[in-house]
């Protein structure tokens, strides 16, 4: 009995640290390696001579996508508990920005038998099953709208302007606007930074969160939503970083007001 | 001949603007690889005074002089040289404005053709730099410098980039009419946002309502009302605007007419009752429009499971369709579920898939029936840009010249680097970008519609595959695939089949 709760107090102790690791943050700039299975490919980097899994090849809807070669990636993610996938230690959550160029980014691993993933993807390399893998799940009916202004993030990769994430988010803004006849819109544009887990620190580039603003505002114009009067404003000053969350302070906050 | 004659089935002659003949409502038209059809599905038309068959403009051309019924309402290179020769380059598909290389070219010479006769092109002219729909100039992200201008267009000083009314032209293919409802549809992927930039997506002047986009090589034309009414001043020479009825009638039309192949020379039938739901034009006008089908419970093209393995009888003709049947059936296999890496490709590997990804044919050509991509579908896969594009090689023991124009893209310093080509692209047609203005965008093409590809070759925008085995070829190279000589014939046929 006695020997039995040393063991289940030896497992809460495993279970503790996996914990206070799964807490600490990994954040890096390395060259993305993608490995092959007989399924999916798996997306890697390595850092202080580790290997770390940052992500599969799934589909579009996936909360983390892929990385590119020929491109470095920044990686700030966390050590999570859960057993390595593709070799890897796997962070999660994990938030990927695709940089600049960089011809040397070129690893592509072949399949290895010892490789394979122990788990069905969430969507095969071909054909799908006949759903996204990650929006399966029916929305929730949208509350009535009975606020009088109603707030709206838009997140970005690091130095990151509009992409293919955004399409969704500037809908969700622009239907909101519509359905409450707004009359102001006001947009704030934020510079981030963020902590690397070698001390330094990157910043983005000095006028992001000016183009941030300009460019959601540029685009809700452009979706034909003209009657409201727009406040766009930014932040020069990089949000300091603390190496945690800190890809939150790469954003666009609009408020949408009635 | 007579005229009438030129509409019954079985033909592919001419049909020429006016000539008054009616449109039955199904019709076939022989070509090499068997025969397409034609359906229409409001019934037999009467032709003469629609606007669509009826030389409208200035020029003597009609909607119908490019898009031909024989060749599934597109324009076959084949029809384009007999019909050089029946009219010694008289008839006004050669007409200067866009039928030659550039206008100020001599006419009656094959030379000054030579894109529309050997590539099937006709020339586009659009302005630099390029305008919103109302008419504002846009600022674009690159400069663009003519590199090699073989019509002559590009450097003209009436046509060309430096003269009064700067304008680029490039050569493209005309895009069949027919399966409206798919290139147009107003369903999965159309938001008021790009799906795959996050830009505003072009609306339909008439209704606001966000469009697809996918209707030209580079969606400039939202609608098919913008896109006739855009046709007929360019290409038809019109002076002014098309009336409302005209507009109305070629609208309506193109909403009803359906392409497909229905038979094979060598698999007999496609639309046998018992065959696959894929093929033929009933089935395109009686599926839904819009809807991915990049999985295995709608499938982009369904086979129903067909046709994967017939069996062997005492007939040789029987064994040999059958035999053709199956690589069809292969083909299909190939198309939807043969994977290979997919690298560095403009607007597939920069939409979350992550470069390189491990995908199929299906993953980009994922509409239901057409192989189109139901959200705003430009790409560049490197038909137009280098490297991949298509040259002619230079070098002493080769006589051949190229043929397209080139143009060398710089993208300005304030806009990042085109993620994979840097900040410098060297292309034959800018593509997109010379609508938008967008340094991502260069080289970027939407793509086609699979249907009536037998009837219609060359293939891709800029015509630089003669043959559907070239088109295979093209991806073959540049994805370094690997296929066997095997999967390239039985993906032909597969395709010729659509």
């Amino acid at each position: 009995m006695v020997a039995r709760r040393r063991l289940v107090a030896a497992a809460v102790w495993l279970v503790s640290a996996s914990v206070v690791g799964a807490q600490q943050p990994t954040n890096f700039v390395s060259c993305p390696i993608v490995r092959d299975t007989a399924s999916v490919p798996c997306w890697l980097a390595e850092y202080n001579g580790e290997l770390y899994f940052l992500t599969l090849q799934t589909d579009v809807s996936a909360p983390v996508t892929p990385p590119w070669l020929g491109h470095r990636v920044l990686v700030e993610g966390a050590v999570s508990a859960e057993p390595r996938i593709c070799g890897g230690i796997v962070l999660k959550p994990v938030h990927l920005s695709v940089l600049e160029r960089d011809a040397s980014c070129n690893t592509m691993l072949p399949a290895e038998e010892r490789y394979n993933l122990t788990f069905e993807p969430p969507r095969p390399p071909g054909p799908s099953g006949g759903r996204l893998a990650f929006a399966n799940t029916p929305s929730a009916p949208r509350p009535a709208v009975t606020a009088s202004a109603r707030e709206f993030v838009v997140s970005y990769p690091f130095d990151g302007l509009v992409g293919f994430t955004h399409a969704g988010a500037l809908t969700e803004i622009l239907q909101f606007a519509r359905t409450v006849n707004a009359r102001e819109i006001e947009i704030v544009g934020y510079r981030g930074s963020v902590r690397l887990s070698n001390g330094q620190t990157m910043v983005e580039e000095p006028a992001i969160g000016k183009k941030r603003a300009e460019q959601v505002a540029m685009l809700l114009k452009g979706a034909n939503l003209t009657e409201p009067a727009y406040q766009v404003s930014w932040r020069d000053e990089a949000a300091p970083a603390t190496g945690v969350d800190d890809y939150l302070s790469r954003r666009v906050v609009v408020t949408v007001r009635r | 001949m007579s005229l009438a004659a030129s509409a019954q089935s079985g033909s592919r002659l001419w049909w020429a603007p006016g000539q008054g003949t009616a449109l039955a409502d199904f019709t076939t038209y022989q070509n090499d690889r068997g025969a397409v059809g034609v359906l229409n599905t409001s019934g037999r038309l009467e032709t003469k005074g629609h606007p669509f068959f009826e030389p409208i403009g200035t020029n003597g051309r009609a909607c119908v002089t490019c898009h031909q019924p024989a060749d599934g309402m597109s324009l076959s290179v084949r029809t384009v040289r007999e019909r050089w020769e029946a009219t010694a380059g008289k008839d006004p598909l050669f007409a200067a404005v866009d039928g030659m290389n550039c206008p100020h070219l001599p006419p009656d010479d094959p030379r000054s053709h030579s894109l529309l006769l050997e590539r099937g092109l006709i020339r586009v002219a659009l302005p630099w730099p390029p305008r919103n729909p109302d008419g504002s100039r846009i600022d674009p992200e690159f400069t663009i410098e003519v590199v090699r201008d073989p019509s002559g267009c590009n450097t003209h000083r009436t046509y060309g980039l430096e003269s009064a009314n700067p304008m680029i032209s490039v050569f493209r293919r005309p895009r069949p009419v027919a399966n409206t409802k798919y290139t147009t549809h107003q369903n999965f992927g159309v938001s008021p946002f790009i799906a795959k930039s996050g830009l505003p997506t072009a609306t339909d002047p008439a209704t606001g309502r966000p469009t697809s986009m996918n209707l030209m090589s580079d969606a400039r034309a939202p609608t098919l009302a913008v896109q006739a009414q855009d046709a007929a001043e360019q290409h038809l020479q019109l002076k002014g605007r098309l009336t409302p009825s005209q507009l109305a009638g070629i609208v309506e039309f193109e909403g009803q007419v359906y392409v497909a192949q229905v038979s094979s020379t060598a698999a007999g039938s496609l639309i046998d009752a018992d065959g696959p739901p894929a093929f033929g034009p009933r089935q395109l006008a009686a599926g839904d429009a819009g809807v991915l089908g990049n999985n295995t419970t709608r499938y982009v093209f369904p086979m129903g499971g067909k046709w994967k393995q017939l069996p062997r009888t005492a007939s040789d003709a029987d064994n040999a369709r059958n035999a053709a049947r199956e690589s069809i059936a292969r083909g299909h296999d190939v198309f939807m579920f043969r994977t290979f890496w997919i690298r560095d490709s403009m607007h597939l590997n920069s939409v979350g898939l992550g470069n390189p990804t491990k995908r199929t044919c299906a993953t980009c050509h994922g509409m239901h029936m057409t192989g189109m991509d139901t959200v705003n579908g430009w790409m560049d896969i490197g038909t137009t840009n280098l490297p991949w594009a298509t040259e002619v090689p230079l070098n002493p023991w080769n006589e051949a010249q190229p043929q397209m124009p080139l143009f060398r893209v710089t993208c300005k310093p304030e806009v990042k680097p085109h993620p994979f080509l840097g900040r410098v692209i060297y292309t034959q047609d800018p593509g997109r970008a010379l609508i938008s203005g967008r340094c991502n965008d260069v080289g970027t093409i939407v793509m086609e519609q699979f249907r009536g590809l037998a009837a219609r070759a060359p293939y891709f925008s800029n015509g630089s595959a003669a043959t559907l085995r070239e088109l295979v070829d093209f991806y073959d190279r540049r994805y370094n695939i690997g296929y066997s000589e095997q999967e390239k014939q039985d993906l032909v046929n597969f395709l010729g089949a659509l």
